[in-house]
């Protein structure tokens, strides 16, 4: 106590020189703590926008190329006698190979009903459900030359709180709609008057056929190309088989493609998703451009009376696992028999490790900041410590140890470090509440889901950390002159000017 | 025979300068009897002021023993001799030594400082010790607001706050005006009466003569005669 005292009146006697000092441990420690709290914040925001609702329990499943060999390159053999750098081209090249087998290529397992039964059956699987998501035509009380639909889950009644009109689906396998309230926004409807105009009204479902008077309007690009690149008289002749070429694989099309129908009866207005409502990455992640709802099970039959739907199978499908503690294991299985599967929580892993690498690796670089402010400190030090070289023989003549000496100096440095840290810290909370603002509006701007947490995050653990590293690092940079100041000679020090 | 509070024997004490070897003390024989009032006289450089620091415990002997209240200097480390000089002497400096940052009271209670003791306490002990030198309405001044004498009589406080056995004092009346000087020594003398050894470095033989019970003359590191008071400078 006696020698914090000492300390203390020893730093106001040199105010604006300390004020210094302690104002680079602020910049360091600011600069820490802000970039720490934002990694922090980071890794909040991504595990709140996930977690909460089902996400940690779902993965998301697409058809594969049934690779089922290993993808580490260490398990790659290359057989026979040969030298080495030759072996070791061609492990390389094989290694190649597998990469690119992933990439390109039909999918050799596709998704369809009978996958989908089987891969039920996986341990921990409590259900799969196609992500059906598809362009219609609707004609009757609204009219659209082609709007997104998707499915959804009757039985887990998703989206049934976001009904602000009208009434929910009632099966999971009714012929009914619910139309999203921008969908009626962009089609003039805004006020409940309008709504009750729609609602309860059937309306024609079809799927899009393109069927122009240019026969060439759905040809590939290349044929475009090609066409342009005849001369007159070719193209004209070409334009004259070209007809009958185009209704040949048009009637095959055609069969392959046999227009679906269906009466609908629009049920019920849905809102926009705000802050609050569950998302689902993988299960919402299309529901944001989605303009007419259907219950799953009726977008499913929609999905496979086209026979060239039922050939290629769903684009997507959704796992749903009983603990989102199996979540791995299922993606690992899903994955061993060939299909392309990723579950949030991998993913949410692998942002979370690349966050944190960031943060460190930005936070050394500001931790020059820190060291930076310790050469101050080792300066000041120093010249207080010369400054004051008679006061210090006076201590020893009066009965100060050496250890007594040495401790006033490294309290004074200590009190500059933790002064300047909790200053540090401060200024940084400060700093937050505009930075959160700023952050906020440019996320929002940005985000298909709105998020209201705060960017900064400070757990008690960062703000111990902050003052505690500005204190330690300011005794580290006092020992080398406060053991100075230890060892001078009385003798010398009573005569000293 | 009264206890002898020093005992030094054949003490010498060396110093480098540059590549020369300064003889500051010879050899020295000394004593000190508890309760004496020894007077140390010589020009500067005869060794009286290295004598006065290895008495203090602030330097310590090249060669030789010297033992002071039962404690062989010469063998101490700097803890030891730290606790040494906190608990058995007082200093008193020709150029007072306050710090100058520091109040009155709080430049006599710094020794009390480095003990642990507590700031009500300390400031009890510094008010009664001011009071007792004639400064009681001093307390709250820093060095700078106050003259030579009195800057020398907080001084004296600070030495006496331990209650030491002695008092070493080195020219203490060497800044100090003719009439401040008496009022100085009074103290002092107020406090040898009251029990302290002293012993006083001075170049002045008259004041050496008037007030201590034994003179001791060195010259070149050792002890001389004291005969020739002209010698004084």
């Amino acid at each position: 106590m006696n020698i914090l005292w000492l300390a203390i009146e020893g730093l106001a006697r040199k105010k604006s020189r300390n004020l210094l000092t302690m104002t680079g441990v602020l910049i360091g420690v600011f600069a820490l703590t802000m970039i720490v709290a934002l990694g922090q914040g980071l890794s909040h925001a991504v595990t709140d926008t996930v977690s909460g609702s089902d996400n940690l329990r779902q993965i998301g499943l697409t058809g594969g190329y049934g690779i089922e060999l290993s993808n580490n390159p260490a398990d790659v053999t290359i057989e026979g006698e040969m030298e080495e750098d030759r072996r070791e081209r061609l492990r390389r090249a094989a290694v190649n190979r597998r990469q690119i087998r992933q990439w390109s290529g039909r999918r050799i397992n596709e998704i369809d009903d009978k996958t989908i039964a089987e891969l039920s059956k996986l341990p921990h699987v409590e259900s799969i459900m196609p992500v059906i998501v598809e362009r219609y035509t609707f004609e009757g009380a609204i009219k659209s030359d082609g709007s997104l639909t998707g499915g959804l889950d009757v039985n887990r009644r998703r989206y049934a709180d976001r009904v602000i009109a009208g009434r929910y689906f009632s099966a999971d396998d009714a012929d009914e709609i619910i139309l999203h309230e921008y969908m009626l926004y962009k089609l003039g409807l805004l006020t409940g008057k309008d709504y009750d105009a729609v609602l309860g009204k059937t309306v024609t479902l079809r799927s899009i056929v393109n069927a122009g008077d240019d026969p060439t309007a759905n040809a590939p690009p290349q044929l475009r190309d090609f066409m342009d690149s005849l001369s007159d008289e070719e193209r004209a002749a070409m334009m004259k088989i070209l007809p009958k070429l185009m209704q040949q694989f048009g009637q095959m099309a055609q069969a392959a493609r046999k227009p679906v129908q269906r009466e609908m009866t629009i049920v019920g207005v849905l809102r926009e998703t705000v802050p609050g409502d569950v998302f689902n990455v993988i299960e919402d992640g299309n529901a944001v451009q989605t303009d007419v709802f259907m219950p799953q099970e009726t977008a499913r039959s929609l999905f496979n009376e086209s026979a060239i739907n039922r050939e290629l199978g769903y684009p997507r499908a959704l796992v749903l696992v009983d603990d989102p503690e199996n979540a791995p294991a299922v993606e690992q299985a899903l994955r061993d028999k060939g299909f392309t599967a990723f579950s949030v929580a991998s993913v949410l892993q692998q942002v979370e490790t690349m966050l944190t690498v960031i943060t460190v690796i930005i936070a050394f670089l500001t931790g020059i900041a820190l060291i930076v402010s310790t050469l101050g400190i080792v300066n000041t030090m120093i010249t207080s410590v010369l400054e004051r070289t008679r006061e210090i023989g006076i201590f020893k003549a009066v009965g100060a140890t050496n250890w007594q000496v040495q401790a006033v100096f490294l309290a004074e440095s200590a009190l500059i470090g933790l002064a300047g840290g909790l200053a540090g810290l401060a200024t940084a909370v400060l700093a937050m509440i505009p930075g959160d603002a700023i952050a906020g509006s440019l996320i929002s701007e940005r985000a298909a889901v709105p998020y209201t947490g705060s960017v900064f995050v400070v757990p008690l653990w960062l703000a111990l950390a902050g003052p505690a590293l500005g204190m330690a690092t300011a005794i580290l940079a006092a020992i080398l002159p406060a053991r100075r100041a230890a060892r001078i000679d009385p003798v010398k020090a009573l005569r000293h000017d | 025979m009264t206890e002898l509070i020093v005992s030094a024997t054949r003490l010498s004490r060396e110093y480098r300068l540059g590549t020369e070897t300064v003889h500051a003390l010879r050899e020295v024989d000394f004593t000190v009897e508890t309760g004496e009032f020894v007077a140390l006289l010589g020009r500067s450089g005869s060794g009286k002021s290295t004598l006065l620091n290895l008495l203090g415990g602030l330097d310590q002997p090249t060669r030789g023993s010297i033992v002071v209240a039962g404690r062989e200097l010469a063998a101490l480390n700097a803890t030891d001799l730290s606790l040494y000089r906190r608990t058995t002497v007082g200093f008193i400096f020709q150029s007072f030594n306050l710090v100058t940052s520091l109040r009155a009271w709080e430049n006599v209670a710094l020794p009390l400082v480095f003990q642990g003791v507590g700031r009500l306490e300390r400031k009890r002990r510094a008010h009664e010790l001011l009071e007792s030198v004639g400064l009681g309405k001093r307390t709250n001044h820093v060095p700078s607001q106050m003259s030579g004498g009195e800057q020398q009589r907080v001084a004296i406080a600070r030495a006496l706050v331990n209650s030491p056995r002695m008092l070493l004092c080195d020219e203490p009346t060497g800044n100090l005006d003719t009439g401040t000087s008496a009022q100085i020594m009074e103290l002092l003398q107020q406090a040898h009466r009251q029990g302290a050894t002293l012993v006083m470095v001075t170049h002045d033989p008259e004041l050496a003569r008037r007030h201590a019970s034994r003179t001791m003359r060195m010259a070149d590191g050792q002890f001389v005669p004291d005969a020739q008071p002209q010698e004084a400078a």
